[in-house]
């Protein structure tokens, strides 16, 4: 975005907030009002009475307190210092007026504190407070950051994966108990956060839509149409950033995508997708799921024993009808059964469903269960899913059960449950999110390997578990420019390097770091799984995975010249930077 | 009629006529000048300026900010009258006295601001 499109953004961002920033303030002073007008009401008469009251000097002559002493007596006496000195000693005429003023100053005082405790503790000054305190935060937010809309599950995990990869983020949420749960939560970073409905496009402004560090927004509510309306207000108000959103409904997608470009996750969609390769290719899906999962997570389990025999499905809603698609288009059957209440559309029995209660042994057999080798339990229960995985199991011991579990509380039970596959929306959605976060290459990798075969898979995934370990390795991006690897582009200027010799390690050019390279973006085309001979050329852009320390060691490679020459092309470097403009004057001459 | 407005308006001319009543007379006469008179325009305008509190409208906060000039002028004279008669050696001098009135004059101005604002909104809620 150039500079022109962002200055009038700047100036609208403080003109929506100003007005509601010094909110608190204005409470204050209206609801103090009344109090402060008792209290010096009171304070005034207590004054003006101690001066027209006649008063005696020792000597008996009658004696007047002027204001200044009147004022300064009733001073420390209405505010309970009680000083005590006095200009004469008072008569009882005296003594009575100020027995009666200090009352009233109790009283005038007791009201007054009363009403400003109340106040502080009042709802609509608690949020004015959050309000202010939230766009101060967020004004003040100096990294790149990301609007969250919706901290639920989803954002939750998702949230915990950011926090864990260093990346900010701001939420929004209609719920009092997800903002109190993120003050509870553990994430490092501080979490600016707010109670609001994110589909009010005022809100998101609040929440930094307009700041410049803002890089995209999450749409993540539960409500759909919360979701469009969030993509709707980024798209109009901020054309350009990036957005994702979570839709579980074909019709919210489309409309969605009529608002720029923003990237829809459709769980369902999504599930059916991974199942249809899972069938395919296990090995793929596995590579797949490990790549997106959080940092540091294990080697998912492969799923070898899913066989595309015939299929039975239970639930032909959304989730039911994408599910069949895909595995049909795989050339699986489906037999479907539904207990009528997904059959909205076509009451009559669409694409050959059985009507019935699947729980019931007559209604399996009748989609003959004994011939087929998976289930799917695909209904918006989770009670029901449970117990259809129980009775297809009783029918037929050797199933491949697949269920899908609504409510992530219901986690110990599915997992109890001894589930093969099991479809969590929340963690479809958070993973392809996290996704398209974290490298926006990882994307494209993902899309060309899910048409790879199994056994490319399974030797990548060895080729990552040799050299990283079985931890979740780490995913980045390197351009081989000026900017993100000076060294090596210098090198490059020389000779043409492979792209075994960069992954060598600094410190002993003879190993290599832990770092494998998944895919090579070039002009010429793009290589997955690239070997190590691979010839690297100036403005390639490489999406590599790896450990930490491996991405360390390798940075030293692209930006430290003696590293780059010594791991490239095995030569004494030109460290210093006379030196170097030695080197390359007696190499022109 | 709203009550509200009632007291609004009825502290701010209070709090101007009382100031005007100080003001008035020969400027270093110190017994044309009564001072439980100076006293109560302090306190009514004190009690102004809280009244003015919490109004996010333009007008609301000239209204405070005219309130709180008058405040620090009458307190300035309050000062300076207290100072002559209780402090200084040489009492309520005419001199101290003419500080203590121009002082108020002063504070007379912001209030007359006040009453002119009080009437201009008034005019302009009747117009719409």
């Amino acid at each position: 975005m150039s500079v022109e499109e962002q200055a009038p953004s700047r100036a609208e961002v403080r003109a929506a907030v100003g007005p509601q920033s010094s909110e608190a303030v204005f409470l204050v002073l209206r609801r103090m009002r009344v109090p402060l007008i008792v209290l010096l009401t009171l304070f005034a008469i207590s004054v003006l009475g101690l001066t027209l009251i006649p008063g005696t000097n020792p000597d008996g002559t009658p004696w007047r307190m002027g204001f200044f002493d009147a004022f300064y007596f009733m001073s420390y006496t209405a505010t309970t210092i009680g000083y005590g000195e006095l200009p004469q000693a008072f008569n009882d005429a005296q003594r009575m007026w100020v027995t009666l003023s200090i009352y009233l100053s109790v009283i005038g005082w007791a009201y007054a504190i009363g009403a400003l405790l109340s106040l502080v503790q009042s709802r609509p000054f608690r949020q004015a407070i959050a309000v202010t305190r939230f766009q101060r935060s967020v004004r003040n937010l100096r990294e790149p950051f990301w609007l969250m809309a919706g901290h639920g599950h989803t954002g939750d995990m998702l949230g915990t994966w950011l926090d864990d990869l260093g990346k900010r983020f701001v939420v929004v949420d209609v719920r009092d108990d997800a903002v109190d749960a993120l003050d509870l939560g553990t994430y490092t970073a501080d979490v600016p956060a707010i109670v609001a409905d994110a589909s009010t496009p005022d809100v998101l402004v609040q929440a930094g839509l307009l700041h410049p560090s803002c890089v995209g927004v999450l749409a993540l509510t539960d409500d759909d149409e919360a979701n469009l309306a969030v993509v709707m207000a980024a798209s109009v108000l901020r054309p350009g950033l990036q957005v994702i959103a979570r839709t579980s409904s074909a019709s919210i997608k489309a409309r969605m995508e009529a608002f720029g470009e923003p990237i829809v996750i459709d769980p369902f969609d999504r599930f059916g997708d991974h199942f249809a390769v899972s069938l395919r290719a296990p090995a793929t899906e596995q590579l797949a799921d490990w790549l997106t999962r959080a940092p540091e997570a294990p080697l998912p389990q492969p799923h070898d024993d899913i066989r595309p025999g015939p299929w039975i499905l239970y639930g032909y809603g959304r989730f039911g009808r994408e599910v069949t698609r895909d595995l049909r288009r795989e050339g699986v059957e489906v037999r479907i059964i539904d207990a009528g209440t997904g059959l909205v559309d076509e009451p009559e029995g669409a694409d050959g469903a059985i009507v019935g209660d699947a729980t019931r042994r007559e209604i399996l057999d009748q989609a003959d269960i004994s011939s087929a080798v998976g289930f799917i339990a695909g209904t918006d229960n989770d009670v029901t899913n449970l117990s259809l995985v129980r009775a297809a199991r009783r029918a037929n011991p050797s199933l491949f059960i697949v269920a899908r579990q609504n409510r992530p509380e219901n986690a110990e039970l599915f997992d109890a449950m001894g589930i093969d596959l099991l479809l969590v929306p929340t963690t479809v959605v958070a993973q392809e999110a996290l996704a398209h976060i974290g490298a926006p290459m990882l994307w494209q990798f993902l899309q060309m390997a899910s048409h790879q075969g199994q056994q490319w898979s399974a030797d990548l995934i060895d080729r990552l578990v040799e050299r990283c370990g079985t931890g979740s390795p780490e995913l980045w991006e390197v351009a081989l420019t000026t900017a993100d690897a000076p060294a090596v582009v210098r090198v490059l200027d020389r000779h043409p390097i492979a792209l075994g010799d960069l992954l060598r390690d600094p410190l002993d050019r003879t190993s290599t770091v832990e770092v494998v390279c998944l895919m090579v973006d070039s002009f010429d085309g793009t290589v997955l799984a690239p070997p190590d001979d691979l010839v690297l050329r100036a403005g390639d852009r490489l999406l590599l995975a790896g450990r930490p320390a491996g991405r360390h060691s390798m940075e030293s490679t692209l930006l430290v010249d003696s590293s780059a020459a010594y791991c490239l092309s095995d030569e004494p470097a030109a460290t210093g930077w006379l030196w170097r403009r030695l080197t390359r004057e007696d190499a022109r001459r | 009629m709203n009550l509200e407005k009632v007291v609004f308006g009825f502290f701010v001319m209070l709090a101007a006529t009382l100031n005007f009543g100080f003001f008035i007379g020969d400027i270093d006469d110190p017994t044309v000048h009564n001072r439980y008179e100076l006293y109560a325009a302090v306190v009514v305008n004190l009690i102004a300026t809280v009244l003015k509190f919490g109004d996010r409208t333009q007008i609301g906060a000239v209204h405070l900010a005219t309130s709180l000039v008058a405040d620090l002028q009458l307190i300035a004279a309050a000062v300076v009258l207290v100072w002559a008669t209780n402090v200084s050696p040489e009492g309520v001098t005419p001199s101290a006295m003419a500080s203590v009135v121009s002082l108020s004059g002063g504070a007379l101005l912001a209030n007359l601001v006040s009453v002119v604002l009080l009437v201009i909104e008034t005019v302009s809620y009747r117009r719409r």
